[in-house]
């Protein structure tokens, strides 16, 4: 279908004359004919436009609001319509795909773009399923892939306003990645919505390769939130603005207790160096606080999910099942943002410790990619808390690709994260976000030159984002699709073999 | 409510006989303190035995010791655990419930593929026991996953429900390679949970699970256990208060030695200064020499002489390791796995998918059942043919190759 024609323009700003019975949208997808093959355009702009000054347009819409006379244009098709600003995307020659370097042939028809024009879009191995591409607001119910695990080890950035949809995308993205050998997610979830307790979730992928964590009432087969004291440590507490004193006493403390280190300082045992009592008062108080603890002259009391003796293993159980390639949820719903942000960080580090190790040894290419979901990811990649120190996802953010971890970092405020630290973000997802300053942050860190779609991003609707990516052509405009219809189309795909019955064997029945 | 809560007795363990009468000796010492102590019943969590057809002398010295029991009206509830579950379902476990010297709680109805538990009720205290039989690998994670936990939860009065499973939240870190399932597959609102299996004496309430409770072993079954736990034991509950028993069949004795940097004539002479200083008597002496000699190997400490010294000064049983020992010329040899089932474990799971089967799917599980079958051993009486054809119909079942 034919929606306009080029007829000005240059590089990168692109001048077509929309046809008038054509209703154009910002961020539609367009194809035009250039000498080297088929250009992919898309929309990043609209204005109007008229073959009578601007003088007389003024004029006539007086005389038809003050003096209700009815004015109408003769060949109203021809004097007045809208143009379209489009950039090029790629150039599509019969056997390759290359970015444009070349206008669309002058005064060459634009098209709307049709699925044969979009079949270079081919399906990765390990593909991850993104959304249907989308022209404008129309879902062209054509999937969009990227390479799975280069994604994950490459570190994502989910951006955009609340309510635009950044739970539903992660939902479908982990929902997508369960079944995937290659790669594995470790979900912090704060608002325990992943799972689905008593909704639809991803306890219903029939894989069963979620794993749960929840220190409230665990369902059937899933695991208790319970830390045994003893696997914190005072580098798992850097993201916590403790001061060098008191940073100093906890080194001490583990270097003298070693892992009954915390009960050590709640019990105001001995150091072989003074310090400021205030300091000790301050640390063990914070240490009560952020553990949940409580004690007596002589001992420790657990108040919360940290425990004197169980939970010995969940660390090592978390990153054993993390390796498996199993994707495992721990529902942080319950604790403040530092004892969530603390659990996070006991498991990110035993990861990377982990994978590091494998590196050494040669066997990091047998283990899948493990990527950490972080919600409100400024908390702890955020300049302010970064100023103070880095922690253990900073580190993985600087160098985690190396030894295939990785961050998802879920965020509405992308200016708040280092751009040194975004730009290490190698895909990210965009959906609607209406502040400037965060739309500025996020194209100047994008993958693509995103520089003319700062409107097409705050028109950015619920469902519909732009995913720039270092393993896409050009910037993908997608739609999301719901997570229910995610479900059903894998439950239609799958037949449960309900035929096979346990044999209960040891059971006198 | 006054009962003994015992697991992992392993009678007829030790691949040494003096340490194999050690089990039984646990076992007797046990239940004579039962009696001493007036229990209403006995729970034995899995385990009873360390297979399910153990030799006739320590069957028969076990035996005598039940038929005590029940003169005494001590009922004795048990469940099959990983050593003494046969797969046919069939153990000896079977026969001494024939004889009326115990009774297997694990009992239930299946419907829809779904597993009721029933309850065996104690006469004596109206107390209702069930629970789930241990099988090796975690195989019973199964049952667990069809269990029907709301009928258990919603019986009214006291229960008790048994296990011989490792539950993932109470694994001791020394276990993390050990297969263990959530504590969210018990049913809740029990008074007592008795667990067996993992060897760790433990108490821990959590949420919606008041006193999950492993005992530990009746007598240690390995170095590191002896070394770790000294002694077995059991517990007694007697009306909320829960009391661990010691039994001490022989003192254990730890001779521990830091090798770093020292010849093998220097550990050598390091071993012996605390003979000298030490009285063995009647003592299992354990020797543990780890670190990285200055010279030499491990084959150069004169460990013959050392244990001819230790057994002159009248010990039961010496034992030595040297795992980590290791000396500047040879290269450490890493062993992440401590028994014989983790390391079939890690085997199978290494192995996973190399080749494209029928059971691709359950290719872990299917590999499991299999070992487990292929351990089964030939039972007293059985003709060889017999024994073939039960476990290729075993085989067979597992394949579907019956259907």
């Amino acid at each position: 279908m034919i929606k306009g024609q080029v007829v000005s323009g240059r590089f990168g700003e692109i001048v077509a004359r929309v046809k008038s019975d054509v209703d154009l949208e910002l961020g539609e997808l367009l194809t035009a004919d250039s000498k080297a093959g088929k250009v992919l355009l898309q929309v990043y702009d609209l204005v109007y436009s008229s073959q009578i000054s601007q003088q007389n347009l003024e004029l006539i819409s007086g005389m038809n609001l003050e003096e209700s006379s009815d004015f109408e244009f003769m060949d109203a098709k021809l004097r007045n319509y809208e143009l379209a600003l489009l950039k090029s995307l790629v150039t599509i020659k019969p056997k390759k795909v290359v970015s444009s370097k070349s206008l669309p042939t002058f005064f060459s028809e634009i098209k709307e773009i049709t699925k044969e024009d979009v079949t270079f879009l081919t399906k990765p191995k390990e593909p991850l399923f993104l959304g249907n591409l989308r022209s404008g607001t129309r879902d062209l119910n054509f999937p969009v892939f990227l390479p799975a695990e280069k994604v994950f080890s490459h570190h994502v950035l989910i951006t955009g306003t609340t309510g635009k949809g950044k739970s539903v995308l992660m939902t479908n993205l982990i929902w997508d990645t369960i079944e995937k050998e290659s790669c594995a997610l470790l979900v912090l979830d704060p608002h325990d919505e992943y799972f689905g307790r008593n909704k639809k979730g991803l306890k219903d992928h029939p894989s069963k390769k979620v794993c749960y964590y929840t220190s409230k009432n665990p369902p059937t087969g899933q695991k208790t939130l319970k830390i045994n004291l003893k696997c914190v440590k005072p580098h798992h507490l850097s993201f916590i603005d403790f001061s060098q004193p008191q940073r100093q006493a906890m080194g001490l403390y583990y270097k003298k207790y070693g892992d009954k280190w915390v009960e050590a300082v709640i019990l105001e045992k001995p150091l072989n160096v003074d310090f400021n009592e205030a300091t000790i008062s301050v640390l063990k108080r914070r240490l009560l606080s952020l553990l949940d603890l409580d004690f007596n002259d002589t001992q420790v009391f657990c108040e919360g999910i940290f425990s004197l003796n169980a939970g010995e293993t969940i660390i090592s159980d978390i990153c054993s099942e993390l390796e498996s390639s199993k994707t495992v949820i721990v529902d942080t719903s319950n604790f403040s943002g530092q004892t969530e942000l603390l659990i996070g960080s006991l498991v990110a580090s035993e990861i990377l410790r982990r994978y590091k190790n494998y590196k050494i040894k040669g066997e990091i290419d047998k283990k899948p990619v493990i990527s950490v979901v972080l919600e409100e990811a400024p908390r702890v990649i955020g300049k302010e808390i970064l100023e103070k120190g880095s922690n253990v996802f900073s580190t993985i953010a600087r160098e985690g690709r190396k030894f295939k971890v990785g961050l998802v970092a879920i965020t509405q405020l992308p200016s708040l994260i280092p751009r040194v630290i975004l730009a290490n973000m190698n895909t990210k997802i965009i959906l609607g976000t209406e502040m400037n300053s965060e739309r500025q942050a996020i194209i100047e860190s994008a993958s693509q030159d995103l520089s003319s779609d700062n409107r097409s991003i705050a028109s950015l609707d619920v469902g519909e984002a732009i995913v720039s990516s270092n393993f896409s052509k050009f910037a993908l405009p997608i739609h999301i699709p719901l997570f229910e219809d995610m479900i059903q189309k894998q439950k239609k795909e799958e037949k449960e073999d309900s035929s096979i019955k346990t044999v209960f064997s040891g059971v006198k029945l | 409510m006054k009962f003994a809560h015992m697991a992992d007795c392993h009678i007829g363990s030790w691949r040494d006989p003096k340490l194999k009468e050690l089990s039984i000796l646990a076992f007797e010492r046990a239940v004579d303190i039962c009696i001493e102590k007036k229990v209403d019943f006995i729970l034995i969590c899995g385990d009873l035995f360390n297979t399910s057809l153990p030799g006739i002398d320590f069957l028969k010295r076990t035996t005598k010791k039940l038929k005590e029991l029940e003169r005494k009206e001590i009922t004795v509830y048990v469940i099959p655990g990983s050593h003494d579950f046969s797969p046919s379902g069939k153990t000896i476990l079977d026969v001494l419930e024939e004889a009326e010297l115990l009774i297997n709680v694990v009992k239930g109805s299946v419907k829809d593929d779904i597993l009721k538990l029933k309850f065996t009720i104690n006469k004596k205290t109206g107390t209702k026991i069930t629970g789930l039989l241990g099988r090796r690998g975690l195989l019973e994670r199964s049952y667990y996953e069809k269990l029907d936990k709301k009928s258990l939860e919603e019986e009214p009065g006291s229960k008790i429900f048994m296990f011989h499973t490792a539950l993932s939240e109470l694994k001791p870190i020394e276990l993390e390679k050990m297969d263990s399932a959530p504590i969210s597959f018990l049913p809740k609102g029990f008074e007592y949970y008795a667990g067996g299996h993992v060897h760790i004496v433990r108490d821990e309430t959590l949420e919606g699970y008041k006193k999950v409770v492993y005992p530990g072993p009746l007598f240690p079954a390995n170095f590191s256990e002896l070394e770790k736990l000294k002694q077995g034991g059991f517990y007694i509950y007697n009306h909320g208060k829960l009391e661990f028993m010691p039994i001490n069949v022989k003192n254990v004795f730890l001779l521990q030695v830091d090798a770093h940097r020292k010849t093998p004539q220097e550990v050598f002479e390091e071993i012996v200064d605390v003979i000298k200083n030490h009285e063995f008597n009647n003592t299992i002496v354990l020797l543990r020499i780890f670190g990285k000699l200055k010279s030499g190997k491990p084959s150069d400490v004169d460990f013959k002489k050392i244990f001819t010294m230790i057994y002159g000064k009248a010990a039961f049983f010496v034992m030595k390791n040297t795992s980590k020992l290791i000396s500047e010329e040879f290269e450490e040899i890493k062993i992440t796995a401590s028994s014989v089932e983790e390391i079939e474990n890690e085997i199978i799971k290494e192995n996973l998918g190399q080749i494209n089967t029928s059971f691709s799917k359950n290719e872990e599980v299917v590999a499991k059942k299999f070992l487990e079958i292929l351990t089964t051993e030939k039972k007293e009486g059985e003709k060889v043919y017999e024994f073939n054809k039960r476990i290729k119909d075993e085989l067979d079942n597992i394949l579907n190759l019956n259907e």
